[in-house]
């Protein structure tokens, strides 16, 4: 009973957040944490689910971020079609390039992903006529609420953006009781297995991949709506680094794990403000030290402790 | 068509490439031989150019001894790396070793940035104000200087993979590390000396490029990158790929920045590859049954 | 083929596969008809994993012709076979590991149930039905398989004897209509061995026809209709256990260097 109840309540909090504080500070880390959140669960889908390692999804991020920018300021679109049509430019990104990498699994993949990234991160910085190269794109109009008028205020803001981590984070939840989701996992744990079941392993990479990248991308929308400005950094390597860190740390192939990992990553870089550039270094010690000790994130601590109450669960086998 | 330019092009796409050689090589000996990813490779090529410069205005020593001072001490890292990062990972799965090798450069960049600052160094080479014409082609003796040391150097690894024990050994490892350990191998020797040969590679590109670019602490990913995209085209795990590999980026880069745009010059190298990798999706020396 | 005859579930003709100059498997046909347990053996290095891996289509033939219930299926991928009806097992034991034994069953299910991510998302009839089913026949495989005991540990914390059952498990739950096993019996003890041959007898039973490839000559003998011998990538004899241990070649090239063993 208690365990069914548990996500409604954990919900029902998160979504009154920011009702707890006055603080517009406060308001503004929620509403960061929550876009990491919706981009690190879309990330989620490839690295926890399909079992791939992808370095480039900061790009569709970007690539998110900038078409809904140029989509709203060049013509003038509403703002809630431009984020569709940010899903839909990222998706589109990341059919091409899911088609041509996908066929390549494992470490190769993972750097063919990072080869696409950088070179959607090095257009984006010379396309001076339609990025506005390095010095990025500021005055992005925001998200007007018909009847209510534009949301310039953080807390309000942070209503659109947990409406999305919530809806995703469920649908997540739901794929995986789905044949769809049950061959998502089939294809990581074990693709020659998958195919002997009639899974199709390089549609089924597909499909995850180009449904991340569609989020990812609308994401990208909501952050360039929500801060109003954007550069090429938001690609950059730094960027993509700090996803893979979100994701692991908080516990791949989860629901928790990654709104973990956001929350974790969006408060370290706030406490850690003072000390410089030594946040970088506590960030990449953080990102070793918990991939060699708590390989499967956060979340796994817990787990252990709950089976271990378990008596049908036995001890691991020696290799 | 003005050869002249022509040639100068592909003179300096033949130099870049053979820096792109010399990161991807060790890159590729590493995966080879340890299966492993190595995302701090850049890393050593960093090092490389500031170890050389610290060298130089901290011992006072001149730009060839500091080369070869910067080189061995990098080369020798290998063996703390090794030790303390892959040796005690090599039964983990491939994404924790990518992953910490991940943590790694980002430790080493940022460490860097706080031990050398942001602002880029110039390194102080004799050789980079002076040229040599070769016909109408016109190069800095750096330049020569980077193609000539990395042909020396590239041949000698060649030659010691091809024709030595230790060679033989790290084939018989490359190949099936089970059976080499079988029949006598020492995997941990084999696994350290490949560190140290891949860590010295990229710290001696960095002591000879330095010269001819800035040096910054993020140079490191830019390395890395150019040495996967290298690693790629020709095939992850192949000595003679990354060769071709690298020396093709080099002179598409340079004919691309020559005469298409110097800023879209990397975005049309990448292209390229992906062109190729459509092509061959296991690069053009890599084989299919992995 | 004579036209009386019923048409095969699988056949084989003049299936070959070369390995650079070295031809692992020489113009072999074969045929299994609806309800048979076929056994494909031969000493090492016979071609019969070889033979196998084209059937089961993960490795493409050089050439020859492969037949599923008539249908040309020489070319097709595994997963399109596996759709067609026809299920495998592996060598080196093959499962979800990080699954628990129950959800590698209700994986298995792919080919034939399971609403897709919209009606579990909104949770529709239709899904709810489909699950319930999948549970159905996820409960009823595992009692079939003796692992009922086990499903809620995770795979890779069976045993070796419980994995290799639970592979049967998997395919099975894809409801197949040819089960391809590769060395069911490998690395399982006497007893171990029993209960597997126990299963596959129990299989036949659910209209599941068995093509068999196994090492181990008392599994062979003891649970096949009827047995093809390979030998260096050719067949030299076929028929029921006893023909074929009564065959001079087969004695010859096998059996007798097996009990030499023994």
């Amino acid at each position: 009973m208690i365990r069914k109840a548990l996500p409604f309540a954990a919900a029902l909090v998160l979504a009154l957040l920011p009702l707890g504080t006055q603080s517009t500070y406060l308001h503004h880390v929620m509403v960061l944490w929550m876009l990491y959140a919706l981009l690190a669960l879309s990330l989620n889908v490839i690295i926890g689910y399909l079992g791939e390692l992808s370095f480039g999804h900061a790009a569709f991020f970007g690539l998110g971020a900038y078409a809904s920018a140029i989509l709203t300021m060049q013509t003038g679109v509403p703002v809630w079609l431009a984020l569709i049509a940010a899903g839909l430019v990222a998706g589109l990104f990341g059919f091409v390039i899911g088609y041509v990498s996908l066929r390549i699994v494992g470490p190769q993949f993972a750097i063919l992903t990072l080869g696409f990234g950088s070179i959607i991160y090095t257009v984006t910085n010379y396309w001076d006529d339609l990025t506005r190269g390095p010095m990025g794109i500021n005055n992005i109009p925001p998200v007007t609420v018909p009847g209510v008028g534009p949301l310039g205020e953080a807390r309000d803001y942070y209503f659109v953006v947990v409406a999305c981590v919530l809806a995703f984070a469920y649908a997540c939840h739901a794929l995986m009781r789905s044949r769809t989701g049950r061959a998502f996992l089939a294809v990581r744990e074990n693709a020659p297995l998958a195919a002997s079941l009639g899974i199709d392993v390089f549609r089924t990479k597909l499909l995850g991949f180009v449904a991340a990248t569609v989020v990812a991308g609308i994401a990208g929308g909501l952050y360039a709506h929500y801060l109003r400005v954007i550069t090429p950094e938001l690609m950059s390597l730094q960027y993509m680094a700090a996803l893979i860190i979100m994701v692991v740390v908080g516990g791949r192939g989860t629901v928790v794990g990654p709104i973990l990992g956001a929350l974790i990553y969006v408060v370290l870089l706030e406490v850690l403000r003072a000390f410089g550039p030594l946040r970088l270094i506590v960030f990449a010690a953080l990102l070793t030290g918990s991939v060699i000790f708590v390989p499967h994130g956060l979340v796994s601590l817990w787990r252990p402790w709950r089976r271990r109450a378990d008596p049908a669960i036995r001890p691991e086998p020696a290799p | 068509m003005d050869w002249t330019l022509l040639g100068q092009q592909l003179a300096n796409g033949v130099v870049n490439g053979m820096n792109y050689v010399l990161i991807s090589t060790g890159l590729t000996l590493v995966f080879g031989v340890l299966r492993v990813i190595n995302f701090a490779h850049g890393e050593f090529y960093m090092l490389g150019a500031f170890l050389t410069y610290f060298a130089m205005s901290a011992l006072g020593i001149g730009y060839l001894p500091a080369v070869l001072l910067a080189t061995v001490a990098v080369g020798a890292l290998g063996i703390l790396v090794n030790r303390l990062f892959f040796w005690p990972l090599r039964k983990e799965h491939e994404f924790t070793v990518l992953l910490s090798s991940l943590g790694l450069a980002l430790l080493v960049t940022h460490g860097a940035e706080l031990g050398f600052g942001h602002d880029p160094k110039y390194l102080n080479s004799p050789f980079t104000d002076d040229i040599l014409e070769v016909g109408t082609i016109v190069l800095t003796q750096q330049r020569v200087l980077i193609f000539a040391a990395a042909v020396l150097v590239l041949a000698a690894t060649y030659a010691a993979i091809r024709w030595t024990t230790f060679g033989r050994m790290m084939r018989a490892t490359a190949q099936n590390p089970e059976g080499a350990a079988l029949t006598g191998v020492d995997i941990r020797f084999v696994h350290t000396i490949t560190f140290v040969l891949a860590c010295g590679l990229a710290g001696l590109a960095g002591a000879l490029v330095g010269p001819v670019a800035m040096i910054f602490p993020t140079v490191g990913s830019w390395a890395v990158l150019k040495g996967f995209i290298v690693v790629i085209l020709g095939g992850l795990g192949s000595v003679p790929g990354a060769l071709v590999g690298g020396l093709t980026l080099g002179v598409v880069e340079a004919l691309a920045g020559g005469y298409v745009s110097l800023g879209f010059m990397e975005a049309i190298g990448y292209a390229i590859i992906i062109l190729v990798l459509l092509w061959r999706p296991q690069g053009l020396f890599g084989s299919v049954a992995r | 083929m004579t036209g009386a005859a019923p048409l095969p579930l699988i056949e084989a003709v003049d299936l070959t596969r070369a390995f650079g100059g070295l031809v692992a498997v020489n113009k072999v046909s074969l045929a299994v008809h609806t309800g048979e347990i076929v056994g494909l053996i031969g000493p090492n290095g016979a071609g019969k994993t070889t033979m196998f891996n084209m059937l089961a289509g993960s490795l493409a033939p050089s050439a020859g012709t492969i037949a599923f219930e008539g249908r040309d299926v020489t070319r097709a991928p595994a997963h399109e076979r596996a759709r067609l009806g026809i299920a495998r097992t592996f060598q080196i034991t093959s499962v979800f590991p990080m699954l628990t034994t129950r959800d590698n069953i209700r994986t298995a299910t792919y080919r034939t149930r399971g609403a897709g991510w919209l009606a579990s998302t909104f949770r529709t009839a239709a899904w709810r039905r489909d699950e319930a089913a999948i549970d159905a026949v996820a409960d009823e495989v595992l009692a079939f398989c003796d692992l009922a005991a086990q499903a809620d540990i995770r795979a890779d914390a069976l045993s070796y004897g419980e994995q290799r059952r639970l592979e049967v498990a998997i395919a099975l739950a894809a409801a197949p209509r040819l089960l391809l096993l590769d060395e069911p019996a490998a690395g399982l003890n006497p007893e171990e061995g029993q209960r597997l041959v126990g299963i596959i007898r129990k299989v036949r039973d659910r209209g599941v026809t068995v093509l068999l490839v196994e090492h181990h000559m008392r599994v062979v003998m003891g649970v096949c209709d009827r047995i093809v011998v390979l030998d260096h990538g050719a067949r030299i004899a076929e028929g029921t256990p006893q023909e074929v241990a009564g065959n001079a070649d087969v004695v010859r090239v096998y059996l007798g260097r097996e009990q030499a063993h023994a």
